[in-house]
């Protein structure tokens, strides 16, 4: 037998007329077969409150003067800033692949009048826009606008 | 019989009147090369041991009376063939769900979340029988009847993990059975939906882990239901903030 689920998981408004055995937990929940996609995903939770805590420092180090901007980029080298960022990057892939591929079924069949595009175009739309973006960013932050 | 080859079957046990939890017991039992899993249980209750308890109907994946848990996954067991099951099987009653007896659960707090939803179609003005049968297009019709094909077979509940973890929620068949009325265009009856799926442990507890849409044995996608429902609510509730009247008429 698996653990048990909530003690009231799908119980009855009313009491029924013979004693019931208390719900259980799927088998597989949470680390085997398909649930442990589920729940990495939302473990990545974790990285991204990391990741918000981090951001928060740069931009108390960027109005904090030169020398702690200087200071936190020279943490950043860090092996162990490294590896969390390397995670941090698998874990927005993963989490974007597996948002995209829910997304399209996720719309409603019409907005008012307006029916959404078939459901591999917009698809193609996230995955085009997703590209964009990161192209965008990645020339930016390569120094491509300073000349 | 005796050339069959044998498999040996894990099936849960628990009697209400004797035992305090559910325990497991084992059958090893000849079986034929073209069974399902339903086949097996019902030879055993017929040739073993009768005080085994599990419900079946149809055996044509229509009634969705037979859904088990068989090695750890919710199938309806009319439906899956013995044969893709390796020497060892273990069944399960539905997982999430109060059992009563061996591998039969407790259908009313299912039947409880169903009513929940107005699962009916709801008319502002009755139409008049002079009025002849209201008619659909190929393309109305599309937009619900997919989660029309719902049997209430569970099994989307069983793999649902917010179901396990939140009594509330409605859950993925209640709710998908209530987006469907809602596209209907004969209905009229989403605002009083939507007031239903804006509520506590409703379509915003859902947090998309998909399974009910993995398990449903019908191809209904419950989960694309629960998440267009939740779009709808949104867009019903931004209505009623920013427009005359919320948008009625």
């Amino acid at each position: 037998m698996s653990r048990p689920a909530h003690p009231h998981a799908m119980q009855p408004k009313r009491p029924g007329r013979t004693r019931t055995a208390p719900p259980q937990l799927p088998p597989q929940f949470p680390m085997s077969g398909r649930y442990r996609a589920y729940t990495l995903f939302d473990w990545t939770g974790l990285i991204y409150l990391l990741l918000g805590f981090m951001a928060l420092e740069i931009v108390w180090a960027v109005g904090s003067g030169p020398a702690a901007w200087a200071a936190i980029t020279a943490r950043f080298e860090n092996p162990v800033y490294i590896a969390f960022h390397i995670l941090a990057f698998v874990s927005v892939i993963f989490v974007g692949v597996r948002f995209f591929r829910f997304f399209p079924k996720s719309q409603p069949p019409r907005i008012g009048p307006v029916k959404p595009p078939p459901q591999p175009v917009i698809l193609a739309g996230l995955y085009a826009a997703w590209i964009g973006v990161t192209a965008v960013f990645a020339f930016i932050l390569s120094g491509g606008l300073s000349g | 019989m005796a050339d069959r080859p044998k498999k040996k079957f894990i099936v849960t046990r628990f009697d209400p009147e004797t035992d305090e939890v559910p325990k497991t017991q084992e059958y090893e039992i000849p079986v034929e090369p073209d069974w399902k899993v339903l086949d097996a249980l019902n030879f055993i209750k017929d040739e073993i041991d009768g005080t085994l308890s599990h419900r079946w109907s149809c055996r044509m994946a229509v009634c969705g009376s037979c859904g088990m848990m068989v090695d750890g996954e919710p199938k309806l067991t009319c439906k899956e063939a013995l044969s893709q099951y390796g020497d060892t099987v273990e069944v399960s009653p539905l997982s999430n769900f109060p059992i009563i007896r061996d591998l039969v659960v407790d259908l009313d707090g299912f039947m409880d979340k169903f009513q929940a939803v107005k699962p009916w179609i709801i008319r502002a003005k009755e139409r008049a029988v002079e009025e002849g049968p209201m008619r659909q297009s190929p393309e109305e019709l599309e937009e619900f009847k997919q989660f029309s094909m719902c049997i209430n077979c569970m099994l989307c509940y069983s793999a649902c993990p917010v179901v396990a973890n939140e009594p509330d929620f409605l859950g993925p068949a209640a709710i998908a059975l209530g987006h469907r009325y809602n596209v209907d265009s004969r209905d009229e009856g989403a605002d009083a939906r939507n007031e239903v799926f804006r509520g506590e442990g409703t379509v915003f507890s859902c947090s998309f882990a998909n399974e009910c849409s993995e398990v449903c044995p019908k191809h209904v996608d419950p989960a694309a239901a629960v998440n267009q429902a939740k779009f709808n609510a949104v867009i019903d509730w931004a209505k009623g903030l920013v427009l005359p009247r919320g948008g009625k008429e």
